[in-house]
């Protein structure tokens, strides 16, 4: 039997029941100048004098929820959790265990647990390296807020600050509507060295708060949501798709909006294949999808870049091979992704490890943003 | 009255000379009546010697902005509308209401260049370019005379330069407007003039879009008009108020950067900065200092500051020191 905290009792009934877990080592790199706690540096952090980021980010987070008397929390013993919450009227239950030195197998144990246990929504405090483990654990099977505990926050799944993910908490509660956010992959090592090395991760669902997210705000309160948009990219693309043309469709939710408003499934990492509104090639690699050009005489890549870092090839879509591209060439590459994502980027990163190629795709090229809006963004390599 | 100190909306923070006040007073003694055509023609007359035009081409209007969403009415049809972004808001979403196909330039930190071959590229159809010069937020000019001569080369390019901050650049087009019936110049007296609150704009109009303008007759609002034709009557009190905005903005600038902010250069009375803080502009708001965040339109960590007086910089840069060191600990730079 978990222990159950005191103020707990009797409150239980008809209350959200929500999991917090704090990865209680996040952010501790940044302000010793190390980038990052993945692995063994957090130790090295240690050694340098770091303090603890998530406590105060955490002890913010609840005392910005309104509907703490709506909410019921689950949440892991000591440092995970327990400790921060202890502090504030909130009702809440324990779960599992809290080892002396934290890692990522703790988190995801403790998040299955608090989801066998019935949670609705997940919060988690912590950096990019935590929403990997977030997205190990959940996946889409429950929506999550992410609160930015680190000094770099890639993902465009995190709020932009403890304040406004309380704002998503709430909210949740008051019923809002959902969205898929992206998680990225971020190499801890190369971002010591200065070089932005990152790849799609995968998704994973948030309350649909634009404003309040780090890389998906929209222009204003009076523009689209993220769905909204995507769905308006995909009927206009849809329209304006050519006959027997073969299409290369990439990762992505915009892309996968794009095959949905055709009627056909998609998956959302991989690469699928699309002629005259038939799908003909499902998580493509790189053989596969050659295969499909030599038997196809005119052929377009569509992709999305990545939130964030702006990459287009190179991260996240390496079966768009440098071969690929070449065949495809550059006018048959169609980008499309919603303004909120576009307009969040400096420049569209390429990187597919052949410089001919990279040059190739360089200078300036347009994006699809919407059904009469288009970008013009640099693409960089 | 609200205690708030308002750095988000580029406002002159000092008030016009008693006399422009005093000349709106008496014109709304004149309520009852829609304003006398010959003042109207008399403030034409003034804003074509202060901008050296002759008089036909001055359009009147209430607001700038308003100009601008006549003109995408107008003219967006049949023509693809170019703009840069970021660029002034309320332009950019009318433009997204109502153009045919609205093409963005993505201008990209730290030079924010806009590209003169992109423009040549963008305007192969015909095309209304819409350029705020200086940006609005980057406070940059984008665009220079030669650019301009090579963009109304194209007969079938409409170019419309936003100048609400000439007055603090000194960079116009307006003398280029006769020999380019393609150009079109819009002005404020909303900035420099310290009349936001009489809200009159013009627009210095090209032939070409004089025609669509000949039945757009504006009947401004008595005590606006009064106060404007009193400030044209004797411009030279917006000299000393601009010179002490450029020294503030010049001022605060270094201080911020001498905290560690990355500081743009600017030629109007507002700044870019950038930031590491997470939502600054909020905990600005929270200490009751308005300043437009503009990652809700553009790139992450940036925002936009007005210069306001001497005492309302320092309460912003002391604030603004006080959220450094809240954050410093966390690691993150200014």
């Amino acid at each position: 039997m978990e222990p159950l905290a005191k103020n707990y009792v009797g409150r239980e009934y008809s209350m959200k029941k929500i999991g917090l877990i704090v990865n209680p080592i996040a952010g501790m790199g940044g302000s010793v100048g190390l980038k990052g706690t993945d692995g063994e540096i957090y130790k090295k952090a240690l050694r340098l004098g770091a303090k603890a980021v998530t406590p105060k980010r955490t002890k913010e987070l609840l005392s910005y929820i309104k509907s703490r008397k709506e909410i019921s929390l689950v949440v892991a013993p000591g440092k995970m959790g327990e400790t921060y919450v202890r502090k504030f009227d909130i009702a809440f239950k324990l779960i599992g265990q809290t080892p002396k030195e934290t890692s990522a197998e703790d988190t995801k144990r403790i998040i299955g647990k608090m989801l066998n246990g019935g949670i609705e929504l997940l919060v988690f405090v912590g950096g990019d390296g935590t929403a990997r483990d977030v997205y190990d654990a959940v996946d889409s099977k429950i929506p999550v807020v992410a609160v930015p505990s680190g000094v770099k926050i890639f993902s465009s799944v995190f709020a932009v600050s403890a304040r406004a993910a309380a704002e998503m908490v709430d909210a949740f509660i008051e019923g809002t509507d959902l969205t898929e956010e992206e998680v990225l992959d971020i190499d801890e090592n190369a971002f010591r060295n200065n070089r932005l090395a990152s790849k799609l991760y995968g998704y994973l669902i948030v309350p649909n708060v634009k404003k309040l997210l780090q890389a998906g705000k929209e222009a204003s309160s009076i523009d689209k949501s993220s769905v909204d948009s995507k769905n308006e990219i995909a009927r206009y693309i849809v329209k304006h798709m050519d006959k027997e043309t073969l299409y290369l469709l990439g990762p992505g939710t915009t892309l996968k909006a794009i095959a949905n408003d055709m009627g056909l499934p998609k998956t959302l990492l991989g690469v699928d294949a699309i002629y005259d509104n038939r799908l003909v090639g499902i998580d493509l690699n790189e053989k596969g999808i050659l295969k499909l050009l030599k038997k196809y005489k005119s052929k377009k890549i569509m992709v999305t870049p990545i939130g964030g870092n702006g990459f287009i090839f190179g991260r996240g879509s390496k079966q768009f091979t440098p071969e690929v591209i070449r065949i495809i060439g550059r006018e048959n590459i169609i980008l499309v992704g919603t303004y909120g994502k576009i307009s969040k980027l400096e420049c569209l990163r390429v990187d597919t490890g052949n410089f001919e190629i990279d040059k190739l795709l360089s200078g300036y090229i347009r994006v699809v943003v919407g059904e009469k809006e288009e970008m013009v963004m640099e693409v960089r390599c | 009255m609200l205690n708030e100190i308002k750095l988000n909306m580029n406002e002159m923070p000092y008030p016009p000379p008693k006399e422009i006040i005093e000349a709106a007073q008496k014109g709304l003694s004149n309520l009852n009546r829609y304003t006398n055509p010959k003042e109207l023609e008399l403030l034409r007359e003034f804003l074509a010697d202060y901008s050296d035009v002759s008089k036909r081409h001055i359009i009147l209007s209430t607001g700038s902005d308003f100009l601008l969403r006549e003109i995408i009415h107008v003219f967006s049809k049949g023509r693809r509308v170019i703009m840069v972004n970021p660029s002034f808001f309320p332009t950019v979403q009318c433009a997204k209401e109502f153009a045919t196909k609205l093409i963005k330039i993505q201008l990209r930190p730290s030079e924010f260049n806009l590209d003169a071959d992109i423009i040549t590229n963008e305007t192969n159809e015909p095309s209304l370019v819409i350029v705020d010069n200086p940006n609005n937020p980057t406070g940059k000019i984008l665009i220079d005379r030669e650019m301009a001569e090579a963009i109304l080369e194209n007969k079938d390019v409409l170019l419309v330069v936003d100048e609400a901050y000439y007055e603090f650049s000194g960079a116009t087009f307006a003398d280029m407007v006769e020999k380019h019936p393609n150009l079109s110049v819009v002005r404020t007296l909303d900035k420099a003039f310290g009349l936001a609150g009489a809200r009159i704009g013009y627009l210095i109009a090209g032939e070409n879009f004089l025609d669509a303008f000949s039945t757009f007759f504006t009947f401004l609002p008595q005590s606006s008009l009064y106060a404007a034709i009193e400030a044209m009557r004797d411009p030279s009190y917006i000299k000393k108020n601009i010179e002490l905005t450029i020294k503030e903005r010049e001022r605060v600038s270094k201080e911020l950067e001498k905290i560690g902010f990355q500081v743009y250069p600017s030629t109007t009375n507002f700044l870019l900065i950038k930031t590491n803080i997470p939502d600054i502009a909020r905990e600005l708001k929270d200490r009751e200092i308005l300043v437009f965040d503009i990652s809700n339109q553009w790139l992450p960590g940036y925002i936009r500051v007005s210069i306001g007086t001497p005492k309302e910089n320092n309460i912003f840069l002391s604030n603004i020191k006080e959220i450094h060191k809240v954050h410093a600990w966390r690691g993150h730079k200014p």
